[in-house]
């Protein structure tokens, strides 16, 4: 290598050409490979396989996905999963109450997916009747009992479980067996947005006065539409009664979405709410 | 010296830069299963945005000579064609705002098209280079439409005889079949609960794979499955897809191939995959789906796992097995070309 101290300047001028147009090929190179390594492809969600999300003792779930060389991890704290939690193995039992189960699938190959979740709600206090805004035909579940009948909380809009409205207001009153000090409410709603099933705008929850004969408002809640969600996912809402509400009636108002936002493919048309079980706690 | 030493070590850091790169050449992705595993070009287009815009891509063909065909929907340009590099040759077609479906046909020799339009309500046969040879209005023939408007076909299928089978996908589910000239024959399928009624007809082709015994496929996409006629549209069987919205169905060789819209578990959740179905319409390979199980002869649901594609439309083969896949609603993005692995 010693002659090359012997070179003109003009020789070593084209020898650092040379070398310098044999980097830039190297990274040319280097950038044809990694732009190729760029389609690095997200996992889609596990699936969660279960008979109900409503329990009176415990439930069972199964998680599913078929590719090789994945697995799926999950939490029961509702945090969400890594490789660090539980590696799924077997069925899940489930024995608490309004626990959310979520789970993600990882591999090497690909990068890990969008957490898929479920939550398992236990039965709550005896419910003598129900009645209900008489749902879209088309999505009647099975008759007056089907919210609460303690089936339901899969996203699947075609099960039986599902009372579907178009219907600006939809009411549900709910008598209990007896007068009891309840401090929660819950029902269990569907957001999907791909099939037009949007969040309700507002619910607000009643409870009866007998003395005056009269329904009174007791607690409200408005919710906002994501739209950075995708897929449909069972979304359960709970009211909280400060203090309990005695009482042995309650009346649950939905306000729908009346038009369907902009980022929307139906935007300006109605949207649909999807009820499948109430339920109040003491 | 002082550059020379420069020169060595920027080389000699590059090459153990470029060690982990190669490793990663290990995970490489490979889509689908058994024989039929595929390679991605997610970049096969080389087409200029600004200068050939595509909407959805909803179907694509193979001519004769070679090219590949895209519709869209876009009316700058309904209809680019391609070299098999991704090369733009061509491109025609400004009058077909619902073009849907494509499908080629050798009449005698030479390559026919037949586009469906949603918005006209109307199938337009063209020569390969978009002049208008037959259009097809909404068959008053039938009995069953009083109006247009109530006819959406999505897709034809052409027979060895000349007949034209439309499938009229968006609108009553009715496949419709005319003689070459254009002229009604009968009408099958529809809206209803039994096993020869479809729902969602997006998609028929004529299945050749046994010679002998040509019949029609026809997709019933809410169903998540294709129904097989014979030729005078008599229902023969059920070929259950579960979990998967099936498009048009392909054939090439011995295989059947389909683009997957979605799949049912995450429904418009951009969940789509390609399925391969064997000559005995078994599924033998998903692209970016789920493991194809069967207990008994009953398929397990199917899903996408991977997400590679979001809504895939249409399939083609071309003439040395490679896949290309046209998407709906896709961000208007181009076909996705995938070699297989061998």
């Amino acid at each position: 290598m010693e002659f090359r101290e012997d070179l003109s300047d003009k020789i070593r001028t084209c020898y650092l050409i040379y070398m310098k147009n044999l980097l830039l090929l190297t990274l040319l190179l280097l950038n044809a490979i990694t732009t190729n390594a760029q389609d690095n492809f997200q996992l889609a969600r596990p699936l969660l396989k279960y008979t109900s999300a409503f329990f009176t003792k415990e439930a069972k779930v199964e998680m599913f996905f078929a590719e090789p060389n994945t697995q799926i991890y999950y939490t029961l704290d509702g945090q969400k999963p890594t490789e660090n939690d539980q590696l799924y193995t077997q069925p899940v039992r489930i024995t608490k109450s309004f626990t959310t189960v979520k789970a993600r699938v990882f591999s090497k190959i690909y990068s890990p997916s969008d957490v898929v979740e479920a939550t398992f709600i236990k039965d709550g206090l005896p419910i003598k009747s129900i009645e209900n805004t008489t749902p879209n035909q088309k999505y009647k579940g099975s008759g007056a009992i089907t919210l609460i009948d303690n089936k339901g909380g899969t996203t699947n809009i075609s099960s039986n479980t599902w009372l579907g409205f178009q219907t600006d207001t939809v009411e549900v009153v709910l008598n209990l067996n007896k007068k009891e000090k309840v401090k929660k409410v819950l029902i269990n709603l569907l957001r999907d947005y791909g099939s037009w099933i949007f969040l309700p705008e507002k619910v607000e929850i009643y409870a009866f006065n007998n003395k005056k004969n009269a329904f009174y408002i007791i607690d409200d809640k408005v919710f906002t539409q994501d739209k950075n969600i995708d897929g449909a996912v069972c979304v359960p809402s709970i009211f909280e009664l400060k203090n309990g509400i005695k009482t042995d009636k309650f009346k649950i108002q939905l306000h729908l979405v009346k038009q369907i936002p902009d980022w929307h493919g139906g935007k300006g048309n109605k949207s649909w709410i999807f009820i499948d079980e109430v339920k109040a706690y003491n | 010296m002082k550059r020379n030493a420069f020169i060595k070590t920027t080389s000699f850091g590059l090459l153990s830069a470029m060690l982990p790169i190669r490793d990663l050449g290990k995970n490489e992705v490979i889509l689908g299963h058994n024989n039929k595993r595929y390679k991605i070009n997610t970049r096969w287009s080389q087409a200029d945005v600004a200068r050939y815009p595509v909407n959805n891509c909803h179907e694509m063909v193979q001519d004769k000579t070679g090219r590949i065909l895209l519709l869209t929907d876009e009316t700058r340009n309904n209809v680019l064609i391609y070299n098999k590099n991704g090369k733009i040759l061509d491109s025609w077609g400004t009058a077909y705002p619902g073009a849907h479906g494509l499908t080629l046909f050798n009449e005698n020799g030479e390559d026919v098209l037949f586009i469906c339009d949603n918005n006209r309500h109307q199938v337009i046969k063209t020569t390969i280079d978009g002049r208008v040879l037959m259009t097809l209005d909404y068959p008053k023939d039938a009995g069953v439409y009083t109006k247009a408007e109530e006819y959406v076909p999505t897709e034809t299928a052409i027979a060895p005889n000349g007949d034209i089978y439309v499938a009229d996908g968006y609108g009553k589910d009715y496949i419709i079949q005319y003689n070459y000239k254009g002229e009604y024959i009968r009408h099958f399928g529809g809206k209803g609960d039994a096993s020869a009624h479809l729902s969602n007809a997006h998609g028929i082709c004529v299945d050749m794979r046994d010679k002998a015994n040509p019949y029609l496929m026809v997709t019933s996409r809410v169903q998540n499955a294709f129904k097989r006629y014979d030729m005078a549209g008599k229902y023969l069987e059920t070929i259950d897809l579960k979990g998967a919205w099936v498009c048009r169905p392909v054939i090439k060789g011995e295989y059947l191939y389909a683009a997957v819209l979605q799949s049912n578990n995450n429904t418009g959740g951009q969940s789509g995959f390609v399925t391969i179905l064997d000559k005995n319409n078994k599924v033998v390979s998903n692209l970016a789906g789920s493991t194809p199980q069967y207990q008994g002869n009953q398929i397990e649901e199917m899903y996408q796992t991977v997400k590679a594609f979001q809504y895939p439309h249409d399939v083609l083969i071309d003439d040395e097995e490679c896949m290309y896949v046209a998407q709906w609603n896709s961000g208007k993005t181009y076909p996705i070309k995938l070699e297989p692995v061998i």
